[in-house]
């Protein structure tokens, strides 16, 4: 009873900020989406308007179209950064010339910050003065413009947050495989698996959890994604760029639509909740089911 | 160690049976396995529940309610849902 209430006293602090950082600007923000909220509107009062910020906000095609194209981006990034940094993780599990640096190299990007990544983009892909433009320009003859064509603008906000977000996943990932024990692969390779049954059926499944880990911190970064994608393309050309984030971005700051983007923002978290849900379902709970 | 009967030798033994046991939460969740495909407790019900009901009332607005159909159907419809779920999930 009394390291109970240890424990509470300890955890107080961490419980009073969550309460007035994240539980009450959630209520705060729930509440605001039912109603009708502008500022600086000829009448700036706080408006009760049940539903109405959802019913425009399944009809709003510029919110539909975030929607397709944040989808899009979210899998095509995510699965990249998993990918690649399972890959230079098992690179770094081994030993060569310079891995220390490399390391370090390799893990810069993750201590930038995101409008500081955005204006390194934004620079190295201006048309005629940034590095990329001219040297595929040069080499391949390529006029890469992330002004006027959209799935160039699309591939570039996605590479850029794979060189942003990839370090993350290679240091999850060699924490991951540096803890694994080393018999089962030794048993494995006695009984004579290759290298891709090994991967299958042992690497894969001891590291599952900390993969879904990283996978869901990807995954809500991702679907939030503002500070970047705003100062590389400012949400174009068009809406090839205007994620949700930038989306929620450009209805309450510059219009003061804070009834309609707290609705939005809304919804952001609920799909992102709902997508790391089914995740875990079918990926973890039918293991725990198993064991 | 689970062999209780020691003319089962069929049956393998599960080393890591041990370590499965001491993992488990002291806190009886009581989960239950009802007609939801993964055993669940009555929060992760909850849950299930008001993911749904905001689904449906989405969906409602999008495509039922410009046919006539008044939101308040769809706010029954999610807590009969909710109420099912629940109780037999």
């Amino acid at each position: 009873m009394q390291s109970n209430r240890l424990g509470w006293i300890l955890l107080a602090p961490t419980l009073v900020i969550l309460f007035f950082f994240g539980v009450v600007p959630f209520f705060y923000v729930l509440w605001l989406s039912f109603h009708q909220w502008n500022p600086f509107a000829v009448d700036p009062n706080i408006i009760y308007n049940g539903a109405d910020n959802f019913r425009a906000l399944v009809f709003d095609q510029g919110f539909l179209s975030s929607l397709g194209v944040t989808i899009a981006f979210v899998f095509f990034a995510v699965l990249s950064e998993v990918i690649l940094g399972y890959f230079l993780a098992q690179a770094f599990m081994k030993e060569f010339p310079g891995k220390a640096i490399f390391r370090t190299v390799h893990t810069l990007p993750l201590i930038m910050a995101p409008i500081i990544v955005g204006s390194i983009w934004k620079l190295m892909t201006t048309p005629s003065i940034g590095i990329i433009p001219t040297v595929l320009d040069d080499w391949f003859g390529y006029d890469l413009n992330i002004g006027t064509s959209a799935l160039a603008a699309f591939t570039v906000t996605v590479i850029m947050d794979i060189w942003h977000w990839t370090p993350l996943v290679t240091l999850t990932l060699i924490a991951a495989l540096a803890s694994l024990p080393a018999d089962p692969f030794e048993q494995a390779q006695i009984d004579g698996a290759n290298k891709r049954q090994i991967f299958w059926h042992i690497t894969l499944p001891m590291i599952a959890p900390a993969l879904l880990a990283t996978v869901f911190i990807r995954l809500m970064d991702a679907l939030r994604t503002v500070d970047e994608v705003l100062m590389l393309t400012g949400g174009g050309p068009g809406s090839a760029t205007r994620y949700l984030g930038v989306h929620i971005f450009k209805e309450v700051f510059p219009k003061t639509n804070y009834g309609y983007g707290s609705a939005v923002s809304i919804i952001v978290l609920y799909l992102t909740i709902v997508a790391c849900w089914l995740l875990y379902a079918a990926l973890i709970a039918p293991r725990n089911k198993k064991a | 160690m689970t062999r209780t009967d020691p003319q089962d030798i069929e049956t393998p033994i599960n080393l890591h049976e041990q370590e499965e046991e001491s993992r488990q939460s002291p806190i009886d969740r009581k989960e239950h396995q009802g007609f939801l495909p993964i055993q669940t407790n009555w929060f992760d019900r909850l849950f299930i529940s008001v993911v749904i009901w905001v689904a449906l009332c989405l969906f409602w607005l999008r495509f039922l309610e410009p046919a006539g159909l008044s939101l308040n159907i769809a706010q029954v419809i999610a807590v009969i849902l909710a109420v099912i779920i629940v109780w037999k999930g």
